[in-house]
């Protein structure tokens, strides 16, 4: 669990490594939940032995997001969590990204993963007592992948584009076609996003689905009661019995109630649970996280699966239009001082473009190291001269730019204050604009002209950084390369259209040596976007690959 | 009620209407002024990788497709009859989310004002009944004092002593006696400044005039003077300062409802405000204004029945007992607003 | 700050009376505390010789100390740095602030009193709607239309002023044209810009001068109380409110919070004592 490293796959080297095994042993002291980190099933931490039955806990959290339409809110980092004890997914993926049956027993695909055959375990059924079977998956399929737009229902943001139609065969078995070869969409069901509700809240208005208590999950708990932008109150369900295997526990859940609380200040958060008044606060400060370590708490920092906290540097504007600044930029970059200001010893510097817990991940570090004298004369070269305010002009023109924190990582405004000041001994003019969400969504999010554009941002499904790379296929486009980048383009073909997972991954680490190379993306650290300090006396939480805490399969010690 | 009386309340009703409305009006300028709303907005994050299609006909449900004054026309005439439509952000009613937070709002602001009622009281009290050399000049400072402290710190500060230090409340049960006081105490302090000071003034100007002279004369003791004879003229300006707070509880429960978690008319406003959902802020700033001006009403009617001596052919407000050098009268309102501040 | 001193000036040759008692010792400290922020604002650098900006990583989230008066924040950065280097940022918002409650509300005052009939009408229910929504709220729904910055929540906080100062203005115009020198300038054929230029401005700004006074601590409080709530400017600005606003998330640190408000409310105590002691002199 928190430790960010305990789950990685072993034979991998480099400085990191050692630093945050140091970190493991310290930690393992002090947190009790540490079996939970594999993802893999959960064991009694700390040793404290056999679950207790009963119990009710409060998580304390800074938001419960906007809506609750299904399709609207379930890739939302707040509403995630009532989502994830609510309903159940066609499968799990774990925090090292490894998927395993869940509703779904088993599936096959045919060999240009086109097409996929879903086989439904018999006997779930949704709370309200209807089954959830192959009609009822197909119906979500479809809600997911096209949404009712007329109804004010979108899409699922992250769901395969490439999907055509599903049919019901029988029952249990579900057929689904594609138009394009699509290896991501298994793992793809683990995503957040793919939460099975029933069909009949799937017919209903939007209006009507906003309302919480109308939406029909199979999970193994069930909305008791709800205050929008106050509370959800959370039951488990006696008759639950179809929990991933993979959690090690399939029957009903131990804890009796979960109360999602909403408390916007961060320090009322952590100060509840330091007073005893509640069991975990969600997203606490980094820099405070010891200080509730010593006193005993546990402290979780979950790594999702997806892309490190970083910059996109945007090659069609200056500074960034050449290549030898982007290098500079990303030398420039101390990430140890980051960390070690920022952060505490629980997170990790980047290793390339995908966070380290990434199946396909590859160490790229050595690419773009912290090494400032290199990064000096790169800029030289390039021609920027160092003037008598230590900024750096060329043709007359200073070395700016202009960083945007993303309010949606609460250490991103610090970490842009310490990128300025390791960037401004370089001879950059950093400036910093920092936005709320809705402006940023206006400013920052879709907006072509800035130079860079820092990254938060999880996948569970590698495939996806194909989908940013160009403008193709309504692509992101991240660089600003539009297809103008030969190599990118086939490598961005290579990923996408692989139908073989080895292809695959031998694709996406030759990708993320160009992308570093041509230092397309300068990588900061691996990114933590949730953090949980909880009541040491609750046991074997779970986290999955996008790092949401589950209290499924979690007890409260007597 | 004279015909004059009545006269008097049609016109300020009617007023009072007129002031609803153009709140309403002037909340959806304000925030459509600028280009873009907030569905759109979401929607158009390539994370998503929805179509313009896809895009467009989601923003056609939502009716923000339509030219701005189309959209005004259709909420104003909703509004007229009492349908305050469909919050952009949570998909549901506005009229169940303002129903939901209302009575902890409520609650809040009616135990802010008798914190600060007591509280402006006793200050008062201190400052006409201490020796001079004790305390008086403290005493007479303390209205200055709480008008600097920003509640959010005096919130913050209750909190880390009462809940987390003393354990005295639980911050995951806001609506709870305790912690409901103490949220009343952050919120009801700058108000006592103001009514302190009506008070202190009203007071000094009263015990200098000759009827007090004369009880002190025949042996009254200050304190009886100021409960029998000083307190009540003192008073009827402390009406009128009343009922001006009472926008600026509702203005000042936006901070402290977010300190103290509480779930009430403030947090929704902020949680609006971040994703500009029009329709409940035009919800919220028309009810703070329906609050606003029917106080402001009922203080009106209710004053020339408790003296007589207001006249109501001019000046309707001007209503304050003796003309004393800073009691609130539409001429010297500085008083009135200075306490704006959450 | 520059407001109040001017309103000394002005009341100093309008009330001998203010300057023929003793000046209280608390007023005293009022403009001394004044004069410091006047100075910090002007000349941040002789009074804080640390970097504002650029901190030592190494020294971060450090108690108050000899070395750092204010302890320092979670980038290492000097607190008293920052609330110094930040002094000049929030004093201006809040001029900014008064100076659009002074001019728009003295305006629609000054049209609205001189013209009487229907625009006076029309000028007062508009000035009705902006006292009945409270102005805080007004400010918050303002700024979040213009975007969270630290200019915005001062443009924000100064059209929720607006009304107070155009109530006031009307109120003095109207007293003023009744005056009797005021009748005399009308009957003698002056003109009526001439008269409201001549005559009802100078009388009125008195009043409205002592009020902008009071408005300019107030306005600091409301400024900081949206910078509280995340309206505030980016960072490394170092806005007073904005020190608060990052500095609570630290509860270990509670130095980031205090130090930071101390000065808020030493300041906006200085304005009100200030502002109430011109009253009582007038």
């Amino acid at each position: 669990m928190s430790t960010t490293s305990s789950g990685r796959p072993p034979g991998r080297t480099g400085r990191t490594r050692r630093a945050v095994q140091a970190a493991v042993a310290a930690l393992a002291t002090v947190t009790l939940t540490a079996a939970c980190a594999a993802g893999g099933p959960a064991e009694a931490g700390g040793g404290s032995g056999e679950p207790r039955e009963g119990g009710d806990i409060v998580f304390l959290i800074d938001s419960l997001g906007d809506t609750w339409i299904p399709n609207n809110s379930s890739i939302s980092s707040f509403q995630g969590h009532v989502w994830g004890h609510v309903t159940d997914k066609l499968v799990y993926v774990d925090a090292e990204g490894e998927v395993s049956p869940w509703v779904a027993e088993s599936w096959e695909q045919n060999d240009d993963a086109t097409q996929f055959t879903l086989h439904l375990k018999d006997g779930v059924t949704f709370s309200d007592g209807s089954p959830l079977d192959a009609a009822a998956v197909v119906e979500n399929l479809d809600t997911w992948a096209f949404g009712a737009p007329d109804a004010g229902i979108s899409p699922v943001g992250l769901f395969p584009k490439t999907y055509d139609r599903a049919e019901a065969v029988d029952e249990s078995t579900v057929e689904v076609y594609f138009d394009a070869p699509t290896l991501g969409f298994v793992p793809t069901l683990g995503y957040h996003g793919s939460i099975l509700v029933s069909p009949e809240t799937l017919a209903l208005p939007a209006e009507e689905q906003a309302d919480l208590s109308n939406d029909i999950g199979s999970g193994p708990f069930v909305v008791e009661s709800w205050k929008e932008g106050d509370s959800v109150v959370l039951t488990k369900r006696e008759d639950y019995d179809w929990g991933p295997e993979a959690v090690g526990h399939t029957g009903p859940a131990y804890l009796d109630t979960i109360t999602y609380k909403l408390v916007a200040e961060s320090s009322t958060r952590t100060g509840a649970v330091q007073s005893g008044q509640a069991d975990v606060a969600y997203n606490a400060t980094p820099q405070e996280l010891d200080s509730f370590k010593e006193q005993g708490f546990s402290v979780d920092v979950p790594r999702y699966l997806g892309f490190v906290n970083g910059y996109r540097l945007n090659t069609r504007v200056a500074p960034f239009d050449d290549t030898l600044v982007r290098q500079a930029f990303q030398h420039g970059i101390d990430r140890d001082e980051i960390l070690s200001t920022v952060y505490t010893e629980d997170w990790s510097a980047a290793e390339g473009l995908i966070q380290s817990n990434v199946p396909e991940a590859t160490d790229h570090s050595d690419s773009f190291a912290y090494d400032p004298e290199l990064a000096a004369s790169l800029l030289d070269e390039a021609g920027w001269t160092e003037g008598a305010d230590g900024v750096r002009t060329k043709d007359g023109e200073p070395l700016e730019l202009t960083l945007y924190p993303n309010p949606y990582l609460a250490t991103s405004k610090a970490i842009d204050e310490l990128v300025a000041q390791q960037l401004g001994e370089l001879g950059f003019a950093v400036d910093i604009q920092a936005y709320d969400v809705v402006t940023f969504g206006e400013r920052v999010s879709d907006n072509t002209s800035l130079s860079n554009y820092e990254v938060t941002r999880s996948f569970i499904d590698v495939g996806t950084v194909a989908s940013i790379l160009t403008d193709a296929e309504n692509g992101e486009d991240w660089f600003g390369l539009g297809q103008s980048d030969e190599r990118t383009n086939e490598l961005r073909d290579a990923v996408a259209q692989a139908t073989d997972l080895d292809e695959r991954a031998k694709a996406v680490d030759e990708l993320q040596e160009h992308l570093l190379e041509e230092a397309y993306f300068a990588p900061v650290t691996q990114i933590v976007q949730r953090i949980y300090v909880s009541n040491p006396e609750l046991h074997d939480v779970t986290y999955n690959g996008v790092a949401y805490a589950s209290y499924y399969t979690a007890w409260l010690e007597d | 009620m004279n015909a004059s009386y009545l006269r008097f309340a049609g016109r300020r009703l009617l007023q009072a209407v007129v002031v609803v409305l153009l709140a309403y009006v002037f909340t959806f300028v304000v925030i459509s002024v600028l280009p873009g709303d907030p569905v759109t907005n979401t929607l158009r994050n390539p994370e998503n990788g929805f179509t313009e299609e896809e895009i467009a006909r989601i923003v056609a449900y939502y009716g923000l497709d339509q030219p701005v004054v189309v959209q005004l026309w259709q909420s104003l005439s909703h509004f007229v009859v009492g349908d305050l439509g469909v919050s952009l952000r949570s998909n549901l009613p506005v009229t169940r989310l303002v129903a939901e937070v209302v009575p902890s709002t409520l609650a809040l602001a009616a135990s802010a004002l008798a914190v600060a009622l007591v509280l402006a009281f006793a200050v008062a009290y201190g400052t006409q009944n201490l020796p001079r050399r004790y305390g008086q000049g403290v005493l007479r400072a303390l209205p200055s004092l709480f008008l600097s402290v920003p509640a959010f710190v005096v919130g913050l500060l209750l909190i880390q002593v009462f809940a987390f230090q003393l354990g005295l409340f639980r911050v995951i049960e806001p609506d709870g006696a305790w912690a409901t006081f103490f949220a009343a105490v952050a919120l009801g302090i700058p108000v006592s400044a103001q009514v302190a000071e009506v008070l202190i003034t009203g007071l000094d100007h009263e015990s200098r005039q000759e009827y007090a002279a004369v009880a002190r004369s025949r042996g009254l003791g200050q304190a009886r003077l100021f409960a029998k004879h000083l307190l009540k003229p003192s008073s009827l300006p402390v009406v009128t300062v009343v009922a001006l707070t009472v926008g600026e509880l509702l203005g000042g429960a936006l901070i402290i409802e977010t300190i103290f978690g509480r779930t009430g008319v403030g947090s929704l406003v902020q949680r609006s405000v971040s994703t500009q959902d029009l329709p409940v802020l035009q919800a919220v700033v028309s009810l703070a204004a329906v609050v606003f001006v029917v106080v402001n009403l009922l203080a009106d009617l209710v004053y020339p029945l408790l003296d007589p001596r207001v006249r109501l052919d001019r000046a309707p407000r001007k209503a304050a007992g003796q003309p004393g050098p800073e009691q609130p009268t539409p001429e010297q309102p500085i008083l009135e607003r200075q306490v704006s501040v959450p | 700050m520059t407001a109040a001193t001017t309103v000394v000036g002005s009341w100093r040759t309008a009330s001998a009376r203010a300057w023929s008692g003793a000046v209280p010792p608390t007023v005293l400290l009022s403009f001394a505390v004044l004069l410091v922020v006047l100075l910090w604002s002007l000349l941040p650098g002789v009074f804080a010789t640390q970097d504002p900006v650029n901190g030592v990583p190494a020294d971060k989230l450090l108690g108050p100390s000899a070395a750092h008066w204010f302890g320092t924040d979670h980038l290492g950065r000097d607190l008293f740095a920052r609330v110094v280097h930040g002094t000049a940022s929030s004093v201006t918002s809040a001029l900014v602030a008064v100076t659009i409650g002074v001019v728009v509300g003295g305006a629609i005052g000054l049209v609205a009193g001189s013209a009487g009939g229907w625009t006076d009408v029309v000028l007062a229910r508009v000035v009705d709607v902006l006292l009945a929504i409270p102005s805080f709220l007004l400010a918050v729904v303002i700024v979040s239309s213009l975007g969270f910055e630290t200019v915005n929540a001062a443009i924000a906080t100064g059209v929720s002023a607006v009304a107070v100062f155009a109530r006031v203005m009307r109120a003095e115009v109207i007293k003023t044209r009744r005056a009797v020198f005021v009748e005399a300038s009308v009957l003698q054929g002056g003109s009526r810009a001439h008269v409201l230029l001549r005559h009802v401005l100078p009388n009125a700004s008195r009043s409205l001068l002592a009020l902008a006074v009071l408005q300019f601590g107030l306005s600091i409080l409301v400024i900081a109380g949206l910078a509280f709530l995340g309206y505030g400017d980016p960072p490394p600005a170092s806005d007073w409110g904005l020190l608060v606003s990052s500095g609570k998330d630290y509860p270990t640190a509670p130095w980031l919070v205090y130090a930071p408000a101390l000065v808020v409310v030493a300041t906006v105590l200085s304005v009100n004592r200030i502002s109430r002691w011109l009253r009582r002199t007038a």
